[in-house]
């Protein structure tokens, strides 16, 4: 018996994850590009909820991590343990890791996801830019297990 | 940069057209049982397409700054198709008349409970495992000889355990961190240290606990099949890994860290436990006998490093018989597992899954020389009769 289960789980939920980013993202350069983009808003506000509650779940996870390896992170399966874990480095790193959100957290990235100013826009599609890179080299691990190498 | 996502996007494009027309000309043949899987994967197949689409038009906008989204979204779609490719369309492509075996069982397994009717299923080759999501169909694997024979069906229970899992996981998650917690107190020591060795403990402290995470998750699902299929789980579980591996009974300490299951004969003891609790003692002297047997043969003396003692049994029973509750599988009835069965000679009655089973492996048990030949026989009877389960 195999854990397929896991894999198959995590690879499935970064797709959703790193679909949420794209089509907020090419929302949001729309309308800072002037086009109104009526047509993707609904699927704009999804995204935006999905990236929410993602990282209620997530920052809860990365408070745990960042006491250390001595404290277990607690109720999660180890692919969300090692997101957070990543997550916790990213922030560590400010060459690769300057958005908002590594800069400010979870929180701060929480208003600007509902924010409707034109800076905030900005900084967020910064924060999105540096997640999508976060998220595409987790799943790396997920993408091998469920889809093979060649 | 538009060129190439334009030729990725087309291409993918005709791929996925492609496969449907392929999804379509099997529906023909396709046994009853797999009909809603066949619709979902068609509707799966429209929204990979409805995304090529849309990715075709946003770079007919010819706007630089999406590019980089784009792109990513045609990496997202391409891992997709590559996925339905590799392994949703197989189970509708490849559709055997022999697949029916399975999926009546399947089929009758999803209806038991209120939140997995609705989800559609397929069958697969290869180890026992499944992928049980939210929002999508399980596929269940098992190994092409497993799936004509009635042995090992009752391993598909505890599959389903993680669909069960899945659909309660916020609550189910809870459970099992209020175990982990009780983990962490059993092993926290009685005097604190602060240097390196103590630090290095606590490291290794934290490990246990958190592999205790997936280690209640497979427990959880043992506990499924059992409460579901009764001894046939526990005998067909027992008979696949038993004479497998040795690292089915024994583990060194540093393989242990993070293993998304726990010693397999830890899971004996425990599903032994199970059985035992439910009334079942004397298969469960059975489970825990065979197993120590054929340890003892190796020269295997039972020692899980720390991972598990027998302090942590009353914390995990709790925790394991919470999460039955939560997701509250169907249990069996004790007319569908008692030593009775033996005494049916047909299933060609009003027979439920979890009967048949358990009638199976008592007749295997009973006597392996004429099991084949009622083997053979109940199963033809079972795809010939569609009144059955």
């Amino acid at each position: 018996m195999s854990i397929q289960w896991l894999s198959v789980q995590s690879f499935q939920h970064n797709q959703d994850l790193l679909a949420a980013i794209n089509k907020l993202s090419i929302h949001l350069r729309l309308q800072l590009e002037g086009n109104e983009d009526a047509e993707r808003a609904g699927e704009a506000n999804k995204a935006r909820d999905m990236l929410s509650s993602f990282f209620r779940e997530l920052e809860t996870l990365v408070k745990d991590t960042e006491r250390g390896e001595e404290v277990p992170v607690l109720g999660a399966n180890p692919r969300l343990r090692q997101l957070a874990r990543s997550f916790v480095k990213a922030k560590r790193n400010r060459r690769r890791f300057h958005s908002s959100l590594f800069r400010n957290g979870a929180g701060r990235f929480q208003q600007l996801l509902h924010s409707t100013k034109k800076e905030d826009s900005e900084a967020l599609l910064e924060s999105l830019e540096e997640l999508r890179v976060l998220v595409e080299e987790h799943m790396h691990v997920d993408a091998e297990r469920v889809l093979g190498e060649i | 940069m538009q060129d190439i996502l334009r030729q990725n996007n087309a291409d993918l494009l005709r791929e996925i057209r492609l496969l449907r027309e392929r999804l379509e000309e099997a529906a023909t043949a396709l046994p009853p049982e797999l009909q809603p899987f066949q619709n979902w994967i068609i509707s799966f197949c429209d929204q990979l397409q409805a995304t090529a689409l849309q990715n075709l038009r946003d770079l007919n906008l010819g706007i630089d700054s999406i590019l980089g989204n784009i792109l990513s979204e045609t990496q997202v779609l391409t891992r997709g198709v590559r996925l339905f490719n590799q392994r949703l369309v197989g189970p509708v492509l490849r559709a055997r008349e022999s697949d029916r075996l399975c999926l009546k069982v399947l089929r009758w397994i999803h209806s038991t409970h209120p939140l997995t009717q609705h989800i559609p299923m397929a069958l697969s080759d290869g180890d026992f495992a499944s992928w049980p999501q939210l929002n999508w169909p399980t596929i269940y694997f098992m190994p092409p000889s497993a799936q004509h024979r009635l042995l090992y069906l009752p391993l598909f229970f505890h599959e389903f355990g993680h669909l069960l899992y899945a659909c309660h996981e916020p609550e189910m998650d809870e459970l099992v961190k209020a175990l982990q917690k009780v983990i962490a107190q059993f092993l926290e020591p009685s005097a604190q240290r602060d240097d390196r060795h103590a630090q290095s403990e606590a490291k290794r402290r934290s490990v246990i606990v958190e592999t205790w995470y997936e280690w209640a998750h497979e427990l959880f699902c043992d506990a499924v099949g059992f409460q579901m299929a009764g001894p046939a789980f526990a005998y067909s579980f027992s008979m696949y890994f038993r004479v497998l591996m040795r690292d089915q009974y024994h583990i060194r300490p540093e393989e242990l860290e993070h293993r998304g299951h726990p010693v397999t004969w830890l899971r004996i003891k425990l599903l032994a436990d199970h059985a035992r609790r439910m009334g079942f003692g004397a298969d469960a002297e059975v489970l825990e006998d065979t197993w120590s047997k054929i340890a003892a043969t190796m020269g295997i003396v039972e020692d899980y490093y720390g991972f598990y003692t027998d302090g942590f049994l009353p914390s995990i029973r709790q925790t394991i018989e919470d999460m039955i509750v939560e997701a509250a599988p169907r249990a069996f009835e004790a007319h569908e597992a008692s030593a009775e069965l033996l005494r049916i000679d047909s299933a060609a009655t009003t027979i439920l899954p979890v009967q048949l089973l358990n009638q199976a492996w008592r007749k295997f048990l009973d006597n392996e020389n004429v099991y084949t030949g009622w083997e053979k026989k109940v199963i033809e009877d079972l795809l010939n009769n569609k009144s059955l389960f």
